[in-house]
Order: C-alpha cells, then sequence, then structure tokens
C-alpha cells in the first residue's frame, strides 16, 4: 500500500518485460519518498501496534526483557475510568473547537469576507490576513500567546474585563476547557474560512440574478441557494478539522498540560503522559493504536468522499 | 477536494470572475467594518501584544505600550540563553529539510503522475492516508526509532524526520501540479534525445514551478515551527533549536509560577518572523496549496 509497495501492486497480470522496464525511472523516483515514510509513519504504526501487545516500559524489568501480553493493554483500556474520561475531553474538545468554534466561525468569515469583497469595503483585507496570521503563526507560540491572554492577574482579557467593570475570570483554572476551545478555535479558523471563501467563488453569480428576479430576499437566496452548493465542500472541510482537532498536542501541553488535575487530558496528552511520565510504552502505545484507528475512520470517509465529488 | 486541489492551484493568475458591485446601504457599511474591526481585534490583540512585550524593559501579560523601549530582551537571550546557536541550528535544520523536500517530493510527484499501473490509485490513496495520521500518535515509537539509530541530538535525524512531516501532503500536491503538465512536451524532448532526468529538469520543472514554490515554503515553515519532534528528539544544550528554546524558557524557566513574559516574548519575535516573511511572501500559492490538505496538531 505504500508507495514503495508500487511493485507489489502492480497488476496480478503477467506484464511485459518491457512494459516495466518503462516504468521503472518513475518508481525510482518514488523510492526516496517511499523510504522516509515507511520509516517515519508505516514503521513506527506497525511498531506501536506490536508494542501494545506487550509491556514494553521505559524502566525496570519489562523494559530489558518486554513480554507478549496479548490483548491485555486493550483490555485494561476498556476498564480505565482515566481512559474513559480523556475520551469524553477529546470529544468536547473536538466537538467545541472544531465543530462549533473553527467551523461555525470559518464559514461566519468567509461569508463575511466574500459578501465585503462584493461591495468593495477594502478593510476586509485585514480581517483576512489577521485570520491568515493566527493559523501560520507556529502552534507553541499560539500556546504561550493565550497563556499571557488567560493570566489570572494580568492577563488581556481580566484586564479588559476590569476596564467594563467585571470581575476578573478565573480562565485556565476554573474553564479550563472553555479557554483550550477559544485558544483553538482563534488558532484554527482559518483553514475553514479559505475551504469555504474558496466555494463561494465558484458559485455563479446569475443563480443569484435569477433568484433576485424571482423577489427572494437575502436570507432566501442564502439558504436555498448559497448553502446547498457549500454543503459538499463544507463536509470535507469538518472531516478535515475533525482529524487534525483530534489530534491536538502541543496547544493543550502548552497551555495547560491536561489540567487542571485531568480536566483538559485530551487522547494525545493521554498516550504521552502514559509512555513517557508512567513510562508504560505498551500501554501507551495501545492508546495510540486506538487513536489511529479512529483517524483513519474519518480519513476513510473523507476519502470517499472528496472521491465522490471528482 | 477537487475544487480546492492542485487543479485550482495551477490557476492562480486567472483572475476571478468580474462580479456586478451593488451599494450597501450605510447601516451595512457601519455594521460590516465594527465586523472586520471586532474581528481583526479578537485575531491580532495576542499579537500586538508580542511584539509591545519584546520590546518592554517589564514586560506584563497584559496589553500595553511599553513603559520603556528596549532591546534588553533581546541582548539577554543572545547572551545567556545562546539563541544564536538555536537561531543557526534552526537555518541549518530548516534550510536542509526544504532542500531534501523539494528534491523528494519533485521525484515522487513527477513519478507518481507519469507511473502506469493499474493499482495506481491505491499508492494515491495511501499517500493521503498517511497525511491524516497524527504525529502525536507515533511519537512514542518514532523516539525509540531515533534512540535505535542514534538519530537523537543529530541534525540529521531532525532533517529526516521533518522531511518525511511534510512529504504525503506535498507528494500528492506535486501529483496534481506534474498531471496538469501534458506529457507531450517532455515526449518530444526525448525526442530531441534528452535522458528523462534531463527532460523533467529541463522541459517539466520550469511549468511546476508553482508547485515547486510551494513545496519550498511550507517546508521551511513547517521545519521551522515544528516543535513535538523537537521536544522527542533533543535533550542537548547546543543542538537546541528555536522552537525548543522558547518552550523550555516559556515552561522551565519560568514555568507556570512565574513567566518571563518579556524574553519569551523577545524569542518568539525571532521565531515568528521568518514563518510571516516566507508566508506573507508567498500568499497566493500557499494558500491554494494549503486548503487543500490540513496542517498542524
Amino acid at each position: 500500500m505504500i508507495p514503495g509497495g508500487g511493485g507489489a501492486a502492480a497488476p496480478a497480470r503477467p506484464v511485459p518485460r518491457d512494459a516495466l522496464r518503462r516504468q521503472a525511472p518513475y518508481l525510482f523516483g518514488l523510492a526516496p519518498a517511499a523510504i522516509l515514510l515507511a520509516a517515519f509513519f508505516v514503521g513506527p504504526a506497525l511498531w506501536a501496534a506490536y508494542a501494545s501487545l506487550t509491556n514494553t516500559a521505559l524502566v525496570g524489568i519489562d523494559a530489558a526483557r518486554p513480554r507478549f501480553v496479548g490483548l491485555a493493554n486493550y483490555e485494561r483500556l476498556l476498564g480505565d475510568p482515566d481512559f474513559a474520561n480523556v475520551i469524553r475531553n477529546s470529544v468536547v474538545f473536538v466537538v467545541g473547537s472544531a465543530v462549533v468554534g473553527q467551523f461555525v466561525l470559518g464559514l461566519s468569515l468567509a461569508l463575511l469576507i466574500d459578501h465585503a469583497e462584493r461591495r468593495g469595503y477594502r478593510l476586509a483585507t485585514l480581517a483576512y490576513a489577521a485570520v491568515l496570521l493566527a493559523w501560520v503563526n507556529p502552534t507553541v507560540i499560539a500556546g504561550f500567546l493565550w497563556v499571557a491572554m488567560f493570566d489570572f492577574y494580568n492577563g488581556s482579557l481580566n484586564t479588559g474585563l476590569a476596564l467594563a467593570g467585571a470581575g476578573p475570570v478565573d480562565w485556565l483554572g476554573q474553564f479550563p476547557m472553555l479557554s483550550v476551545v477559544i485558544a483553538n478555535t482563534w488558532r484554527g479558523a482559518a483553514f475553514t474560512m479559505l475551504i469555504f471563501l474558496g466555494a463561494l467563488k465558484t458559485i455563479p453569480s446569475d443563480i443569484y440574478e435569477a433568484a433576485r428576479v424571482d423577489g427572494a430576499n437575502a436570507w432566501r437566496r442564502f439558504w436555498d441557494h448559497t448553502l446547498p452548493s457549500l454543503r459538499p465542500i463544507g463536509a470535507l472541510a469538518l472531516l478535515s478539522i475533525t482529524m487534525s482537532t483530534f489530534g491536538t498536542f502541543i496547544l493543550i501541553q502548552t497551555l495547560t498540560n491536561g489540567g487542571p488535575g485531568t480536566q483538559t487530558e485530551v487522547i494525545a496528552l493521554y498516550a504521552f503522559h502514559e509512555a513517557f511520565r508512567s513510562y508504560a510504552i505498551g500501554y501507551g502505545s495501545a492508546i495510540a493504536v486506538v487513536m489511529l484507528l479512529i483517524n483513519f475512520a474519518f480519513a476513510i470517509v473523507y476519502l470517499r468522499w472528496s472521491r465522490a465529488r471528482a | 477536494m477537487t475544487a480546492v486541489g492542485p487543479q485550482a492551484a495551477v490557476q492562480v493568475d486567472i483572475p476571478p470572475p468580474i462580479r456586478p458591485r451593488e451599494r450597501g446601504t450605510p447601516l451595512e457599511w457601519a455594521l460590516m467594518h465594527l465586523a472586520f474591526v471586532a474581528i481583526a481585534a479578537f485575531f491580532l490583540a495576542p499579537f500586538v501584544w508580542l511584539f509591545a512585550a519584546a520590546f518592554d524593559a517589564e514586560a506584563t501579560a497584559y496589553i500595553r505600550v511599553p513603559g520603556r523601549l528596549t532591546l534588553d530582551n533581546f541582548t539577554y537571550i543572545f547572551r545567556e540563553l545562546a539563541f544564536a546557536k538555536a537561531l543557526a541550528n534552526s537555518a541549518i535544520v530548516a534550510g536542509a529539510t526544504t532542500l531534501l523536500v523539494v528534491l523528494t517530493v519533485t521525484l515522487a510527484g513527477y513519478g507518481l503522475s507519469r507511473l502506469e499501473l493499474r493499482r495506481k490509485g491505491w499508492i494515491t490513496f495511501a499517500v493521503l492516508l498517511l497525511q491524516t495520521m497524527p504525529l502525536s500518535a507515533t511519537m512514542v515509537p518514532i523516539y525509540g526509532l531515533a534512540r535505535l539509530l542514534g538519530l537523537r541530538n543529530s541534525y540529521l535525524g531532525l532533517i529526516l524526520i521533518h522531511a518525511a512531516i511534510e512529504l504525503p501532503f506535498l507528494v500528492w500536491l506535486m501529483k496534481g501540479f506534474f498531471d496538469s503538465v501534458p506529457r507531450q512536451l517532455e515526449e518530444a524532448a526525448w525526442l530531441d534525445g534528452r535522458s528523462k532526468l534531463r527532460a523533467l529538469f529541463e522541459i517539466v520543472l520550469p511549468v511546476a514551478r508553482p508547485g515547486i514554490a510551494v513545496a519550498a515554503g511550507l517546508s521551511f515553515i513547517s521545519a521551522w515551527a515544528e516543535v513535538l519532534m523537537v521536544i522527542i528528539l533533543v535533550d542537548k544544550q547546543d543542538m537546541k533549536t528555536v522552537p525548543l528554546a522558547f518552550y523550555e524558557t516559556f515552561r522551565t524557566a519560568g514555568g507556570y509560577v512565574e513567566v518571563q513574559y518579556g524574553l519569551v516574548a523577545a524569542m518568539g519575535v525571532l521565531y515568528l518572523l521568518p514563518v510571516m516573511a516566507v508566508f506573507f511572501a508567498t500568499r497566493r500559492l500557499m494558500v491554494r496549496g494549503l486548503v487543500s490538505g490540513t496542517k498542524g496538531l
């Protein structure tokens, strides 16, 4: 299945030798990429699958001689109340920051900016660039920026609230999940916005003209024409941000490190903590495998849908 | 994905269809501009703070005009925190990664585009599937692998892993670019007696230049910005790159208790500026390229 496996994926029917020779340069071209992908993507995934069936540890007696333990790690996972909590946190985080935050904000931004372009409002460019900047900004800087924004005593948010006469809010202490959701929405809204801006440009304007002649008001035109034509690409965007949000690690690690307690511990942090803090590589690998399987399920739906569009 | 795929990226220079421009009411004008200001404020506020704090002698966590403008934060990170070394390391890693990625994805994208196999769709499918794999899921095995191969605390390890990260998306992107280059071009060159490799470099590559620019820009930004793999692979002082220096100054030197905002902000500014420069210099191309794939952790 990997690019290097191109030879293995060759037709079952015997191929004439010179035809294969004609393909050889192209296969050679694929080789360097295939080697890197095999080493750093396929290999580690397979190793995680293997390690998840053992009691491999970073230190101690199990580090020297890992034993094969079958599905014991997965059984432990099913009964682990911490894992249930982690899954709950991940779902809340994904729904909050990807589905609601990035998607709704991104769609609104796209509609607003597209409308502004039609009106010739120049200031829209500033808003557009600001959203993009938050997106290309390295994630670990984003974490730091929001630590400062949320700071209880001196943060900009509480300073702003104080100016408005409202009391300070203990953002990271009392509303940690809301805080990481806000930060991740801020960071990732650009992607959905860009996707929808691209899609909006492909809607021919004569559809609107026809609707206007029919006497449809702006709201009806939006509801009957704009939204339906955005639906297919919207579904893909939604799946795409769901996958990338599900793997979030650095942003939460820098903002809350999963805390307070385990209130913002999502699946990637849990796998990391089990592996490196508790030194349970086998168990951490089982968590990673679950993560990969969930992601692959989303990815296959995604590829099906995008192929249906092609 | 087709609407925003690499095919769309090729058409960057085609102007958008001219649309009838309508005048809005003054109320609409006011509301829209209020919205722009609110959006810009929300998205820019943290950056305003970052740049103000970096030049502030007594930086705090809230946005303020620096009480006393100073470069002390910058001198401190260079004198005491060896930030010059981190910048040099990052430049080496990001530069070499960019070269490696451009070379690799050009060959692979071209190969994948021109390869004739019945199951070729599967390869493309597999590449895309790999692209959706979260690094945070495989970081533990990658750590183990790097330790096994002696790739920890080495430029080579950082370059290889950062190149690999960007490959799935860029291979696929480049394949799209090459798909749009007609085969007749290179076939004519073969008839002139050029080798396949020479035909690729002299005839095909110039046409696919926008794709190569995206690949170069994106791999530079990604290798410069990425922190997770650096945290895992580097624990030696003189191998630190900018992301790790930033992360450590933020988390350990200050920690939760008392972050030294001015210092971290100064590092942040120098960490962010190259990313901004590359991104905004190639903005149009990058946006077209990037929307066809997901980015970041």
